[in-house]
Parts: C-alpha cells; structure tokens; sequence
C-alpha cells in the first residue's frame, strides 16, 4: 500500500470519520435500541438515548411470526438469483462494450441508460397483466426476473465504468504471454474489478431485499412464497403497528447487508494489493 | 404469533375432519377447499379456530384455509385477486374499501340472496357501501366504532360519575377536572379526522355534499366549523400531539404508561392497553361519545368489514355456504362477544349487553355514518386534507381560511379523474 | 506535465509508467481488440433479450395504457377502450400539476447537490483512514444503506415527533425554548426540510461507497508525482483524482438524479405530500391523483412524463457518454 499518500493531519481526519459514523448510524442506532425498549417506554415523554430497561420479547414476538423461516427462505432464494444473474450477464455486457469494437454499441449503451430510468411503479400493471397471461403469477422466478431486470441497468454501467479504467496493456501483456483474451481478462482484470463488483452486488442485493410493491402485487394465493418485506408489515394491526417488533424485525432484516459487505470488503482489499503489484 | 398457532392448529383440525361424505355442494364428488382472507387481528385466533371446526362439522364437504392478510398493501392485494385467474374465494375487505371493488365488475353479485342472508337488519353503514348500482356485492361482516376508554380510578379519583356523563358540556367539564397534576385530561391527537367527522355530523354537517352528480368539500359550513371548534376545545385538555394521529404513537401505548384519563378508541383498544400494562387490568370502562343533548349520543364513524366473493373463485357455491354461515346469526353473537363488535344486524345489538365495551359502542352505532360512498372519497384519504386542516387549526390557523382551502382540497380530489 | 492533466474531455486511461508518457492527445491508442465477429453480439444478447421482455414490453403496455381509459375494471374484465391523448391533457391541464413539477425539479437540485457534495467528502476521507477506521465507516454506511426505507422513515418520523421526538427535546434542553412542542410536520418548510435529510441520509451511503470504490482505482503513483510536483491537496484532487473518477461520479450524479426525482415511499409514509402540498412531489402526486382512485390510465401517463422529465435533465449526461463513446470508438 502507499505511504505517499497526501499527508492529511490524523486528529481533524479521525473526528470526520466518528462524526459521520456517528451521524449515519444513530437513526439506525435508534432502531436497535427501539427493539430492545419494552413498547410503554416508546414513545414516552422522556425520550431517552440509553434505553432505561431491556428485553427479548419484540425480537420473540418478531421470530415467531408466521411463515418467519418461509420468508427468509424465499427472499434469499430470490435476491441471491436475481444478483448472480445480474452479475453474470452484466459482466458479459460490459466486457463486449467496453474491450470490444462492434456496430451498435453506442445504441446499446442509450439503451441500457434509458432503462436504468424506468417507472417501475407504474410498471407493475403491465408486468402483473403478463405475468397473468402467461400463468407466471404466485411464482418465486417472476420476482427473481423483475429484480434482476432492476438491477441490470446499473450493474451494466457502473462495470462498464470500472473496466474501462482499468488499462487494456495488461490484458494484452497476459495474451502476449499466452493466455487468451478472456482468461487473460479473468486472470488480470477481474480482480482489480472488484470494489465494483462489491458496490453493484450490494446494490442489487439490497434493491431485491427491500422491494415490496411487486412481491406484494404478485404472490396472491401462494402464501408460501411470500418474501420478507411482507414479514415486515406484518405487525400493523387495527390499533396501530408494534413498533418494537418491527424495529426487531428491521434489525434482523438488515443484518445480511453488513454480512454480505463484510464478506465482500476483504476481496475488496485484495484487489487491492493485485493493483499494488501492477505495473 | 397467533396467526402461527392457529395456522398449526387448523391443520391439526383438517386432518382431524375427514370428510369423504358426498353431501357436499357443487364440487363433483370429495371434497372442496376454499381459500378465505381474512384480516390481521380482525378475528382472534381461538374464534378463527371455533369457527372453522364448527363450520367444517356442519359441513363436511367443504374443507376452510384462511389466509391472514396484512393491512399494509391491502388494496394492492385484493386488486391483484380479483383480476388473477384464480382467485381466493371469500375476502374480507373494510367497507371503507368495498365500493370500489363493487364497481370493478370483479365481485360476485347477491343480490338475489340478501333475503337468504337477512338483509333487511343489516347495519346501513356496512351494507350501503357494499352495494352499487342497486346490486349487492359485499355483504356485512361486523362492525365498530369509537368510544370513550376512561380510567376509573382515575375518575373515582376526581369524584365523577362516568354514568352521568351524557351531554358534551358535562363531558368537557369533567375532562377539565381531571387534566389537572400531570394526569392528561384526555389524550387526543390533532389528526384523528374519524372524530372529528363525529362532532361534525353531530352538528349536522357532513364532510362532503353531493348535488347534482357532483361531490363538494363541506368542511367550510357553519355546522362544520362548530364542529372543529369543539375538537379544538376538548384536545387542549390534554397532551395530544397537534400534528399526528392516533397511531403515532399508537395511542393504547400512551394510555398504558398510566397517566392519561381517557382516550377515544374502539373498545378493543382497552385489550392493547392492558397487553401493554397488565397493571390496568380491571381499571377502564367505557362510555359512549356524548352527544350535543342527552337524548342522543354522539355521532360516530362506522368502521368494519364486508365479506365478498371474487367473480374469478372456482367455489363460489362453497364460498357462499361459509359467507352464510359467518354472517349468520348464531356465529354473529360469538363473534360479537368474542371481539367486542358490533354484530352486522340491528336486531342482533342486544346479544352484547354483557361486554361493556360493546355495549357502548352499540349504543353509539344507533349513530352511525360513513364517509362518503363514492369511490371518489378514496382520493381524498389517499391525501388527506382533513388532517392538514386539523393540524393547521390547532396550531393556531385562521379556522374560516383553512376550512375553505380544506373544502376546496376535497371537492379537487373527489372530482378528480373519476 | 508529468502526470498532472488538464481538465479535458474524458481520455483513455493513462499508462500506468509515467516516464513512458505513452498516451497524450492523439498519440496512437492501444489497439483495440478488433470484435472478433459474433462474440460481442453473443456476450450482450442476454442483457438485450431479458430486457426487451422484461422491460420494453412493459413498458409499451403501459405507455398504451396511458392512451386508454384504464381502471380497476378494466383491468379485471379488459375491454380498455381508447383515448389518445386525453389523460396527457387532463394531466397536464391541471394547474397544480406544474407546481408540483416545480417543487421536484427544486427538490432534485437540493438533494443531489447535498448527496455528492456529501459523498465526495466522505469518500475522500474514507480512502484516508487506516484499516480499521476504513473499515468502521464503511460498515456504518453499509448499515444506513441496507436499513429499510420504512423503518428509517419511521424513526425519522418519531425523532422529529412534537411531543416525544428527541430532537425536540435536545433543542428545548439546549436552550431553544420555541421547540418545546415544535410541530415539525406542520409546517411546510420544515417538513420539506425533514424530508431532504431523510433523502440524503439515506443516499450518500450509496453514493459514497461507489465513489470509495472508483477512488481506489486511481493509482497511487500518480498522487505521489503531483505531490513531487508540489501540488497542493486541492489542486491535486481537481487535477487528477476527479478527471480519473469522473466518469463514475456522473453516473452517480445521474443516478440520483433519477431516484431523488421518483423519491417515493418516504414522502408518503412520513407526510403524504403534506402538509398541504408541501412536500408533494410528482411520483406522490402521480399516485395521489391516479392510483389511488385505479386510475392506472392516469398513473401510467404521469409516469411517462416524468421520464420525459428526467430525460431532459440528463441530456447533459447522455452527451457526455456519446462523447465518451465515440473517443472509445
């Protein structure tokens, strides 16, 4: 790694960075703790940073709500598929339009780009009267297309973008060495591909994770392949929502991202030192 | 949670049932299963469970799954069912929600079986929004409305009778007297429009007029305003937030931290309070919403559900045979005692004397409105102007103004694109 | 000099020997890899098949959608019947329409300038700090991304809440006695103001990291021949960090563009376009006026005007990328 980074002085640097965590993380701070607060003190008069008591009821109540393991089950199945196959075809996709000379690749990429600005919102109907006609309706794989069409636009150009700043001499060092051009774009490129690898498989992954209009609009009668979003509305009653249970539910719902980049940042920082030796 | 339990049970009851009798309905021999959605919450899961095995035994050919639905992405759900090709076959739908599914072409018209059902008693604030055209589609489920939730030591404290509270003045005085040493008089939010509407009707105003095929905003009548006024004067008893509704914080939550006198909820919200303090067990009782006069109690919001059939079921013969059963008068009485409701017929209202939380309520819904029955009103909720009005009014907003602009809001929306 | 650029229109990526200076303006290029016939067609036919099917078909039904009288009946027993242009012209008729127009283009240009500006910074320090402090900010990012949108707003909503919101409480403690009680979403401005925060709070994560991402790509020898060419922190970062990271930080740019403009679910959860019409947005005003009611005819058209919207805003951006193209060509 560098050591001839610009020198910023430590003290002013390390209070920017605790500001922002602390900034970032208190409403989700606030969430953690609302899931251990006891539902007569939330909401109370005295608000209070440090929760006065503690318990495991709302994340009881949280885990032993219907269908809970179905949920994680489904939502897993459908966002892991939706992000892996996003990741492979963009990959291809912005391998050919940024290494590759072909008639057509400047309307490919308006093309990808316009998609990226698609009305989802409205164009569930659409989808929903399709799925309908052609008896796609209650199946798990018509999410899965749905998100991974969402996040194929992005997937496409944020890669794209990182492959292009990566310099073609390397590859073609490898090919002269004898590798062929796409093992020498495994073995030279696809590594220092990885922070945007890292960025675009969270971004898919969280998109799919959260999304609820069309998970709620076309699973109808298989209760069985309900996904997680649903498990998180679903401690709103007529006299209003448990809010410790959701938050607990939150808590939980949100764990996986933090693992998934945990994961993901130690490639992240290989690709790193992959990058240190070039040249 | 609940909903876990029962769904284990009803299983352990299907199989518990067999059923290879031919005395079932359309269905060519066997057995058919329905699919029922019924609401979260809106039937416990013992009287889901009672219900079900009672049903099934009286009728062996039919086999019940209910499904609960959640209220978030209600709307979205039910629309999806009813244009799918294969739809459950009995939905629970709130008669906020029912007429615009009425007008979709999507439900099943029973009309021709209202008489069947006893539909000469049923409560005008659920049968009216399911009906369109002159045709019947949803039928009605159960019913409730608001009353006051007091404490009664408090009130004992203070020296005053809940029982001799009927008018608003004796109402407001009574209020005033226990807003007093950190106890809140009443905990009322700014935004809890559904109230508001009660007061309104009470001085014999409405939230909207229609005349000649044309719905306008009717907030800036004097019946109306008088009417605000009087919200205006019984939330300053209290510590109610000016800017949100009664959902957040979820008033049973305020209540149960112990220092509030009385709420104005269904009377299932006291079961919430005492979930969350099981120390107010046995300490609130009920009144009704006190009226401008003695005679009659104060107008209430109508809430509640209709049962419908989907025209896309394949079992609308056995979907009926349930919806009969459910609305029938013997489970009416169960379900009203077992929820604390308001049973879907007039006639039925005595079979609830015993619950002093129904019983209140009952009285109030000899009162009962609804909003508006035109699929037009929807657009208004979806923005809610009434709520806006309520919060600019309480914090100190010129009441005239900010009722016209209100009315203005209701009638744009209400004629909007319909 | 040396490696220090100048600002130009984005190049091909430099050489990573400085001394050999191999590119410069109009030097020969690498070659580049001829398309060896059919392969490109090949690696991007999935991408293209799962979008026509996916996405244009969709989209030409709803776009038809938008030319007929289309609501909940119709969509139940079909038979939509046609009406060109008449839920365009009831739209765009509308006199509230183009203040809600207003308000998002103004709501769009807050919020993306706070959102880069933010994440510029954060994504600065960030590739500044030592391991664990990268790692620990990163991880708080992470965090505030994957948090859903419902509970984050929620929370939003009860720190801000008049009577039990702490953020009420710590100004009244702080000394600020007129917001004992301050209703918050009561007022316009200030519920306007809630809801950028929310927005960028919820963005720069993204943003951020995308940008931390893009900068460690920049080879540090560069950096270490700016500063031996004694260029200061500022110059440095507008000489060779951004030219370096820009073709990302445009897309991240444009990015939020898109989503700040269709920025949805807080706005409704949290004050419902409120009060008034405040914080009333064109996608909460689409679903207001149309779906609401199931009007898809309605929502369906309002949604294809705010992509023509977008599209306007980022024609800059498009340019850019054709440009960008043809240098590639």
């Amino acid at each position: 790694m560098s050591t001839t980074r610009p020198r910023v002085r430590r003290l002013p640097l390390n209070i920017a960075a605790v500001v922002t965590v602390v900034v970032c993380l208190f409403p989700v701070y606030w969430m953690v703790a609302t899931a251990f607060t006891p539902t007569r003190d939330i909401q109370s008069d005295n608000p209070r940073i440090i929760p006065g008591s503690w318990t495991l009821d709302h994340f009881r109540t949280a885990v032993g709500a219907a269908g809970f393991g179905l949920f994680w089950r489904n939502s897993l199945l459908v966002t892991l598929s939706a992000v892996l196959l996003a990741l492979v075809i963009a990959l291809g996709a912005a391998y050919a339009v940024a290494r590759m000379k072909w008639k057509g690749r400047r309307q490919f990429m308006l093309m990808v780009f316009v998609a990226q600005m698609a009305p989802w919102e409205s164009l569930i109907i659409p989808v929903y009267i399709i799925s309908r006609d052609t008896d796609m309706l209650d199946r798990l794989p018509t999410l899965t297309l749905v998100y991974f069409m969402m996040t194929l636009p992005f997937t496409i150009i944020v890669l794209r973008g990182f492959i292009g700043t990566i310099p073609p001499e390397l590859e073609e060092a490898a090919q002269v060495d004898g590798c062929t051009r796409f093992s020498a774009f495994r073995r030279v490129a696809f590594p220092l591909l990885a922070p945007g690898l890292m960025a675009t498989s969270l971004f898919g992954y969280i998109t799919a994770w959260n999304e609820f209009a069309y998970a709620n609009f076309l699973i109808i009668k298989q209760q069985d392949h309900r996904t997680l979003p649903v498990w998180l509305s679903s401690f709103q009653n007529v006299f209003g929502t448990d809010w410790g249970a959701t938050m607990a539910a939150s808590t939980l719902f949100a764990a996986p991202a933090l693992v998934v980049f945990l994961l993901l940042q130690r490639h992240v920082t290989s690709g790193f030192a992959a990058g240190a030796v070039k040249g | 949670m609940f909903a876990g339990v029962s769904v284990l049970v009803m299983t352990a009851g299907l199989s518990a049932c067999s059923s290879s009798s031919d005395t079932s309905d359309s269905s060519s021999g066997g057995s058919t299963t329905i699919d029922v959605w019924l609401m979260r919450d809106s039937v416990s899961a013992q009287f889901q469970n009672e219900f079900v095995k009672g049903f099934e035994t009286a009728h062996p050919g039919i086999k019940v799954k209910v499904q609960i639905q959640e209220w978030d992405g209600i709307g979205e759900k039910v629309t999806a069912a009813l244009a799918s090709n294969d739809a459950p076959d009995v939905i629970e739908t709130g008669n906020t929600q029912v007429a615009q599914f009425a007008q979709s072409g999507g439900l099943l018209d029973l009309s021709d079986k209202v008489d069947d059902l006893g539909g000469k008693s049923w409560l005008k604030g659920l049968a009216e929004p399911g009906a369109y055209d002159g045709k019947q589609y949803g039928i009605p489920y159960y019913a409730a409305n608001r009353v006051v939730i007091y404490r009664t030591d408090l009130f004992k404290q203070a020296g005053i009778d809940a029982s001799a509270i009927k008018t608003r003045d004796q109402w407001v005085a009574a209020t005033k007297k226990l807003n007093s040493g950190g106890t809140q008089g009443i905990y009322l939010p700014g935004q809890s429009w559904y109230t508001l509407a009660g007061f309104v009707w009470d001085e014999g105003g409405d939230l909207a007029t229609q005349s000649g095929g044309k719905w306008k905003g009717a907030l800036d009548t004097p019946e109306a305003i008088r009417g605000m006024q009087f919200y205006e004067k019984l939330q300053a008893l209290g510590k109610g937030p000016k800017d949100s509704d009664e959902a957040n914080p979820p008033q049973a939550d305020v209540m149960a931290k112990g220092k509030v006198a009385q709420v104005i909820s269904t009377p299932g919200g006291a079961t919430a309070v005492i979930q969350d303090n099981p120390a107010l067990k046995g300490k609130l009782g009920f009144f009704p919403i006190p009226g401008k006069t003695a005679a009659t109690p104060g107008a209430v919001f109508t809430g509640g559900s209709d049962l419908v059939i989907p025209t896309a079921s394949t079992k609308q013969g056995a979907a009926y045979t349930f919806v009969k059963e459910l609305t029938g008068d013997a489970w009416q009485k169960k379900l009203a005692l077992a929820m604390s409701y308001v049973p879907n017929k007039t006639t039925l209202a005595s079979a609830v004397a015993s619950d002093p939380g129904a019983a209140a309520m009952a009285v109030g819904a000899a009162e009962g409105h609804a909003t508006p029955n035109t699929p037009g009103w929807a657009a208004v909720e979806a923005k809610n102007p009434i709520k806006d009005y309520m919060t600019a009014v309480l914090t100190g907003g010129d009441i005239q103004k900010k009722a016209a602009t209100a009315s203005d809001a209701i009638t744009a929306a209400m004629n909007s694109g319909s | 000099m040396s490696a220090v650029r100048e600002q130009t229109a984005p190049r091909p990526p430099l050489g990573t020997d400085p001394p050999r200076r191999s590119t410069g303006p109009g030097a020969r290029r690498p070659p580049k890899s001829a398309g060896r016939g059919i392969w490109p067609y090949v690696l991007i036919a999935p991408a293209v098949l799962g979008t026509l099917y996916l996405l244009v078909y969709p989209l030409v039904r709803a776009v038809v959608i938008s030319m007929q009288d289309f609501g909940l009946r119709q969509l139940i027993l079909g038979h939509a019947q046609f009406v060109g242009f008449k839920n365009y012209g009831t739209l765009l008729g509308d006199s509230h329409f183009w203040e809600v127009v207003r308000r998002t283009f103004l709501f769009m240009a807050i919020n993306v300038v706070l959102i880069m500006t933010l994440s510029t910074l954060v994504a600065l320090m960030v590739e500044r700090l030592g391991r664990f402090g990268r790692t620990t900010v990163l991880s708080a990012l992470v965090l505030t991304w994957a948090m859903p949108v419902i509970s984050a707003t929620t929370v939003f909503q009860w720190l801000f809440h008049s009577e039990f919101g702490i953020v009420n409480a710590v100004l009244t403690g702080l000394g600020f006695e007129s917001f004992d009680r301050y209703p918050w979403f009561a007022h316009g401005p200030a519920a306007f103001a809630i809801v950028v925060v929310l927005i960028v709070w919820q963005s720069v994560p993204f943003a951020a990291i995308t940008l931390y991402s893009a900068l460690t790509t920049v080879p540090t020898e560069l950096y270490e021949s700016a500063r031996l060419d004694g260029a200061s922190g500022p110059r440095i970062f507008r000489s060779v960090t951004f030219p370096m990271v820009r073709p990302i930080f445009l897309l991240v740019f444009s990015l939020e563009v898109i989503w700040t403009f269709k920025a949805f679910v807080q706005i409704w959860v949290m004050t419902n376009g409120g009060p008034g019409d405040a914080t009333t947005i064109l996608p909460v005003y689409a679903v207001q006026t149309a779906l609401s009611s199931q009007r898809y005819d309605l929502g369906s058209a309002a949604s294809m005007v705010t992509v023509v919207l977008m599209s306007g805003v980022l024609v800059f951006y498009f340019r850019q990328m054709f440009r960008q193209e043809d240098e590639l060509a």
